[in-house]
């Protein structure tokens, strides 16, 4: 078996590939992309390796696998031996699906404020931000109600790659000057998750020494 | 600060051991419980660099800071400084400190010299939730004065007048109590509370009804004309 990550230590997608590499402890190797101030990743050697050139990339045997999302879920089927990342029961199922859809597509504009304010990449800074604060607004909204009845992540009674694919848009939401002040139930949400056995800090998400 | 007791959070939801930022008038607060379980309000501000204390983590009875670690106990009094942990810290390094009171299930704050009296008790209320809206808190007051409370079943629970800094929504006996928190300037928190213990679902479908208001106060609708 051979896995290569292509990484960026900064970039809040391949932390959460390299958050569930850690939690079910899956050896691989990584390789790690300039993606800022190098744009490594659009040039010659990256693009033909992966014509995306796009961040993070995982080589599983060969296969290429490209968005965070996809290579979690990929991940989840072929290491995690107790199935409960990514729940085969139909209504579990569905409901993490959703989820990293929302990742994808709401959290884009996380992800477009945090690199706005980080490495100045264009974004109508007022836009991004606000889209992103709508967002986080559902996720407290959401985890508010999960709460009344026990529930402790977004899905289920255990995390999921749901939980890990929402993460990096709330813990990192400082970086792009969102506090955590307004999210009472995501501020719950994240020490659970940062609870969860193999967890990894990744820069901007401080350890608690 | 001005004077009186002012909601920060529901007191359910900071768990021991740890710390969340919040504002009064635009000025930041941290309000952070320790491992015994008390609960403790301060200026959000480190005195070493300026950090804000709520990003930091409580350790037993005292909170560190995320910066360098100096560590705080209970009064706000500086108790360790890691770079020199040989120092006998001068108790001129310090956090202003507020007064704190848990009533009706809601953490209050006052200014620590303040002479009004504690907020009432009240008992058997269940938390619902914060609710963070961008609108003044004047502006919320009188649209939940005028249009009461969204109910979970659709019909507003009327308004039923002010408690002692809660305001009850339902005829003929109150259902809903809320506790306005003047955030900054154009935002408002609302710390929702229900009567009695209502089941998991209910508390879903008044968390729901929350969000209905959220979106009334700063959408285009009736309630936010009321609000304006
Ligand atoms: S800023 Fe708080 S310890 Fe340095």
């Amino acid at each position: 078996m051979s896995l290569v990550l292509y990484d960026y230590a900064l970039d809040e997608n391949c932390y959460k590939v390299r958050l569930l590499l850690s939690i079910l402890g899956v050896p691989h190797e990584t390789v790690a992309i300039d993606m800022f101030p190098g744009s490594e990743h659009r040039g010659p050697a990256f693009l033909a390796l992966n014509p995306r050139g796009t961040l993070p990339a995982l080589f599983a045997d060969g296969l290429l696998l490209t968005g965070a999302e996809a290579i979690l879920a990929y991940l989840a089927e072929r290491f995690d031996e107790s199935g409960t990342w990514l729940p085969a029961d139909p209504a579990a199922f569905g409901a993490v699906l959703s989820w990293l859809h929302f990742a994808v597509d709401e959290l884009s504009a996380a992800a477009r404020a945090r690199a706005h304010a980080m490495t100045d990449a264009p974004a109508d800074e007022a836009a991004v931000v606000a889209a992103a604060r709508a967002a986080l607004r559902l996720m407290d909204d959401h985890m508010t109600k999960r709460e009344f009845s026990g529930g402790r992540f977004f899905v289920g009674e255990t995390p999921t790659i749901a939980d890990l694919a929402l993460f990096p848009a709330f813990a990192l939401s400082r970086d792009y000057g969102i506090d955590h002040d307004e999210f009472p139930a995501l501020r719950r949400w994240i020490r659970r998750v940062r609870a969860v056995s193999g967890f990894l800090t990744m820069p901007g998400i401080p350890d608690y020494h | 600060m001005s004077a009186g007791w002012y909601p920060l959070a529901l007191a359910d939801g900071i768990e021991p051991g740890t710390s969340a930022g919040t504002q009064l008038f635009g000025k930041e607060l941290v309000v952070w419980r320790d491992a015994g379980g008390a609960a403790h309000v301060w200026e959000d501000r480190c005195p070493h660099r300026g950090m804000r204390l709520s990003f930091g983590f409580v350790r037993g009875d005292r909170i560190a800071c995320l910066y360098h670690g100096w560590q705080f106990d209970g009064a706000g009094q500086c108790r360790a400084i890691p770079a020199h942990p040989h120092l006998d810290v001068p108790e001129t390094i310090k956090v202003a400190t507020y007064r704190v009171a848990e009533r009706a299930g809601v953490i209050w704050a006052a200014d620590a010299h303040t002479e009004a009296p504690e907020p009432a008790a009240r008992d058997a209320l269940t938390p619902i939730r914060s609710l963070y809206v961008d609108r003044p808190v004047a502006a919320v007051r009188a649209a939940l004065a005028g249009a009461g409370f969204p109910g979970a079943d659709g019909a507003p629970l009327p308004f039923a007048g002010d408690a002692g800094g809660l305001l009850a929504f339902g005829a003929p006996e109150p259902v809903l109590f809320a506790a306005l928190q003047p955030f900054a300037a154009g935002r408002t928190a609302l710390h929702i509370l229900a009567v009695g213990a209502p089941a998991a679902e209910d508390r879903v479908a008044l968390a729901g009804a929350a969000e209905v208001l959220r979106r009334a106060l700063e959408g285009a609708s009736a309630l936010a004309e009321a609000a304006a």
